[in-house]
């Protein structure tokens, strides 16, 4: 079921910065979706559309499929988890939970029991009464989250807010997101440029860049199969190189043809092709697809980041389990599965009309 | 830095050249006889006339209620003319705020001679009204500025989180945007508070015949020769400012803890 529906928005700010170009987009209820973008993308401008707090310059806002565009943002069943999480320093966790109920005038008993029921989904038990102050980053966090669901919003927008806790909390709250999404059952919309966090805990994903929406789509696909270089550079590392299409299934780069899975391009056409790190094994330089020459290496703790020159210069970003010597030529060895292939300038729509041309032949 | 004895000595001196003044008048106003020149002995006598001048008395209080009125009002306006001058757009924003220091910048005596031609030109009679009009016109500026600093330093996405809760904007401003401003109304409050107590300036062009302050009327008196009755007046006056400034210090540290309490949050 489609609960919000972007038509056609577009935001020009008074000094004549376009945020957002026509943005589309439709989201179905129960679901977790991120925005994903670089900052000055536009993410954050959607999200306060969907909230209310900015006005969009044209286009409609649908909830429910009702015209919201302009609603008031206090009338809105939405709720929202701020960046820094805004949290009211005059009250203590159990008056920033029962805000909303309050400001409803609920019965005093109502209000008793759904904050209860609020703190206990963050497992914050026992906390009411602390004030904000003593709180850590993350005990707030959740008190934010635990204000934002008090009011059984259909849809949680959380805008970056794990950006300002440390690497293993940040780790644990994506756990803990996606727990409280499921046992809620309402659609978050999870605004973040961090692309490991977007992976780690959607079920779609919108790559955004300069106010566009690049692609759409599940964590896999997106990563897979990444419509353009912006995309490949931006989700994870990428190695990306010029190439020819020679024919459907078969591509050139780097001075020789390859065996790939992409079709339904002219042959002889420019294209650019991705081959992620950790798709590339290292091996015997006899047995390798390629030749490089190592030229540096990083431990990074689970894996060993390693750059290398090829024959054409061209440098080389490979994941492994096994360190190598420095100096050392290796081969590099990958499955025609691993070379994507895309077209400059595609679009989103034409990948993906392309992709039904030969996708049923397999 | 590193605290020398000179610089205590220093600061010492300082505050002992300050007050000396003060201490002098408080400590003639024990004594008998009518003037300064040298402590007789020992007296209430002064304290006895002062409590016996019902005219005197009157007008002690008519300054109080003055002041406690004309502040109260310039706060109330003061906050609101900073919510509108922080939301206003930024060019303006500095024409405004440049209006008001101008206001504030400006000498007294300008102020009181503009306030008594106003006055007069619209054929307002001087009086209580017209002294509590100037007040309340030159505390403004003194609580803009107090109230401003807090306005800035608020987070904004507070005021989104109460909308996004449901709050209406008078509930935005009673629940969200007042608690934050509270240390600086306050502060802007006093602030009024001390200048209508001690203005003289402003005061002595617009009194008429019917009302007069304390400033007003002891330079009045002080013109045929000091009493020591005022001595014994500005010893009470002295302690009770000496009260105010302590209850506002108490109340500043307590606000000062919730302070505290927000940076711990933005941190």
């Amino acid at each position: 079921m489609e609960i919000i529906k972007l038509d056609h928005i577009t935001k020009q700010y008074d000094d004549g910065f376009v945020a957002l170009k026509d943005i589309n987009l439709e989201l179905e209820s129960g679901k977790f979706y991120s925005l994903l973008g670089p900052s000055g993308s536009g993410k954050t401008t959607i999200l306060r559309i969907i909230a209310g707090f900015t006005e969009a310059s044209a286009g409609k806002v649908y909830f429910d499929g009702q015209d919201i565009t302009n609603l008031d943002a206090s009338k809105r069943h939405i709720n929202t988890v701020f960046q820094n999480y805004a949290l009211f320093p005059h009250l203590n966790v159990y008056e920033n939970v029962a805000f909303a109920l309050k400001l409803r005038r609920r019965p005093e008993s109502e209000i008793r029991e759904k904050v209860k029921d609020a703190l206990h989904t963050v497992r914050l038990d026992g906390y009411a009464n602390r004030e904000i102050s003593e709180l850590s980053g993350g005990q707030q966090q959740r008190v934010a989250i635990a204000r934002a669901i008090i009011n059984e919003p259909k849809v949680l927008l959380l805008d970056e807010c794990l950006s300002a806790l440390d690497k293993r909390l940040r780790k644990e709250m994506q756990f803990e997101l996606r727990a409280i999404q499921k046992k809620l059952g309402i659609t978050f919309i999870f605004v973040t440029h961090d692309q490991e966090e977007a992976l780690a805990m959607s079920d779609e994903i919108f790559v955004l860049n300069d106010g566009e929406i690049q692609q759409s789509g599940s964590p896999v696909d997106i990563y897979d199969e990444p419509v353009n270089d912006f995309v490949a550079r931006f989700i994870g590392d990428s190695n990306i190189l010029s190439g020819r299409m020679i024919r459907d299934f078969a591509v050139e780069f780097a001075g020789k043809d390859f065996e790939c899975a992409d079709a339904g391009i002219t042959p002889g056409e420019k294209v650019e092709v991705v081959l992620r790190p950790e798709d590339l094994d290292i091996t015997a330089p006899a047995a390798g697809k390629l030749m490089v020459t190592v030229q540096s290496q990083l431990f990074m703790g689970d894996h060993f980041k390693i750059k290398a020159i090829g024959q054409d210069g061209f440098e080389w970003l490979i994941h492994s389990t096994n360190g190598v010597q420095i100096g050392q030529e290796v081969g590099i060895f990958f499955d025609p599965e691993d070379i994507h292939v895309m077209r400059l300038g595609e679009t989103e729509e034409e990948f993906d009309a392309r992709l039904e041309t030969y996708e049923g032949e397999d | 830095m590193k605290k020398t004895i000179w610089g205590r000595v220093y600061f010492g001196l300082v505050l002992l050249i300050l007050y000396l003044p003060i201490f002098y008048l408080i400590y003639f106003s024990f004594s008998s006889g009518s003037s300064m020149d040298h402590f007789r002995h020992f007296t209430w006598e002064h304290y006895q006339t002062l409590f016996a001048d019902k005219r005197l008395l009157a007008i002690l209080l008519e300054t109080i209620m003055l002041a406690l009125l004309s502040s109260l009002a310039a706060t109330v306006l003061g906050t609101f003319g900073a919510i509108a001058i922080q939301r206003s757009k930024e060019a303006y924003r500095k024409i405004l705020l440049s209006f008001n220091n101008i206001l504030i910048v400006s000498p007294d005596v300008i102020i009181g001679a503009s306030f008594l031609i106003l006055f007069t030109a619209l054929g307002f009679s001087l009086g209580f009204a017209s002294v509590l009009l100037s007040h309340i016109a030159f505390s403004v500026p003194i609580v803009v500025l107090m109230v401003l600093p807090k306005l800035k330093e608020m987070d904004n996405s507070l005021i989104d989180a109460a909308q996004d809760l449901g709050a209406n904007n008078y509930q935005v401003f009673s629940q969200v945007l007042l608690p934050a401003l509270t240390p600086g109304i306050l502060s802007g409050f006093f602030m009024a508070l001390t200048y209508s107590l001690d203005d003289f300036a402003v005061t002595f062009f617009v009194t008429g015949n019917g009302f007069t302050t304390l400033s007003v009327e002891i330079y009045s008196r002080a013109r045929q020769g000091i009493d020591l009755e005022v001595n014994a007046l500005s010893t009470i006056i002295f302690f009770f400012v000496l009260l105010l400034v302590g209850v506002y210090y108490f109340l500043t540290k307590r606000q000062g803890k919730k302070a505290n309490k927000l940076g711990g949050l933005l941190r």
